[in-house]
């Protein structure tokens, strides 16, 4: 019985693996990051869906977390709220300048950048905003991460 | 019957994704990539410092001399550093394959120091800086450049005025 137990779950989580979901979370952004993620994910010339992942409206589904924006004081709370119902493991990913140092609202006294000193992040994508290569770059790191942590 | 003709030139053009990452992805000749930095070029002026907006350029100074930092992670690829640098100390490349681990942040930062040295002239201590060239004519030659870089401000002054250049 429990061998029956252990390879149906290693059956699982080779399975799930091959296709982890992703998140957005906008953290105060100014829309550029997030045109360019939708744009990885939305037009066949990118494509992200052929690393197998997909775009999810829920954080509860949610394995892969991108978060753009400087983390402005205002959605802050929405944003810690938000990121807490994401389901363990998770790996985020910071897109853009913004929620890695600030970028051009650096030291700013309406952000709360940078975000790593609120959530852990794993992987960064700098750009202002990163091109769309660029954020599946960041992906495929972070699908190799989250593939050590299931 | 439109469809059918559709469907044959998709079938000639083959797919219109890109492969990365399973193959190379194209870049434009002029993309704003990852920053270079060039010491021996650098003539300390900070005009980069200065029209840097997110701030991701600064300069420190050390005891061994001027440190030129540059923090990836700060840069928003604007490429005003790059036109304003008078001696293309400063220049982008198309590199974009910047994703890296957060572990790896700081490691993301150009750290250069433009060191001090005593003026061949006079003494006294200086920084090891190239020369300005703005207005200078004729240019200067390679062993001019490395002469005015073993001299202080005021003793470059004296050299170009015995030079003949009016600035």
């Amino acid at each position: 019985m429990t061998t029956l137990i252990q390879t149906l779950s290693n059956r699982v989580r080779n399975m799930a693996s091959r296709s982890p979901w992703i998140y957005r979370i906008n953290a105060g952004s100014c829309n550029g990051c997030d045109v360019e993620c939708a744009t990885t994910a939305l037009i066949p010339r990118y494509d992200v869906e052929r690393l197998g992942c997909q775009y999810c409206g829920s954080p509860r589904h949610a394995d892969i977390v991108l978060i753009t924006g400087p983390l402005t004081a205002r959605v802050k709370d929405a944003v810690m709220r938000v990121y807490a119902e994401v389901p363990e493991p998770k790996v985020t990913v910071a897109v853009g300048v913004c929620p890695i140092s600030g970028g051009i609202f650096r030291d700013g006294y309406a952000v709360h950048a940078p975000i790593d000193q609120h959530l852990p992040v794993d992987v960064n994508v700098p750009g202002c905003p990163p091109r769309p290569q660029a954020i599946i770059e960041g992906i495929a790191q972070a699908i190799a991460i989250w593939r050590e942590r299931l | 019957m439109n469809y059918v003709k559709t469907l044959i030139r998709n079938l000639i053009r083959g797919p219109s994704t890109v492969a990365y990452p399973f193959g190379p992805a194209w870049t434009p000749v002029h993309f704003r990539g990852r920053v270079e930095f060039k010491l021996s070029s650098c003539t300390a002026c900070r005009a980069c410092e200065q029209v840097c907006a997110p701030g991701a350029i600064r300069f420190d100074k050390t005891p061994e001399g001027l440190r030129f930092m540059l923090w990836h992670n700060t840069c928003v690829f604007c490429g005003l550093c790059e036109y304003y640098c008078p001696t293309d100390a400063i220049r982008q490349t198309d590199d974009w394959h910047m994703a890296h681990a957060t572990a790896n942040q700081y490691q993301m930062a150009i750290r250069e120091v433009i060191p001090y040295v005593s003026c061949s002239a006079c003494g006294t201590k200086a920084l090891a800086s190239a020369p300005n060239p703005v207005g200078v004519i004729p240019p200067f030659s390679a062993e001019e450049i490395e002469q005015q870089r073993n001299l202080c401000p005021g003793c470059r002054k004296t050299a170009l005025a015995e030079r003949g250049v009016t600035k």
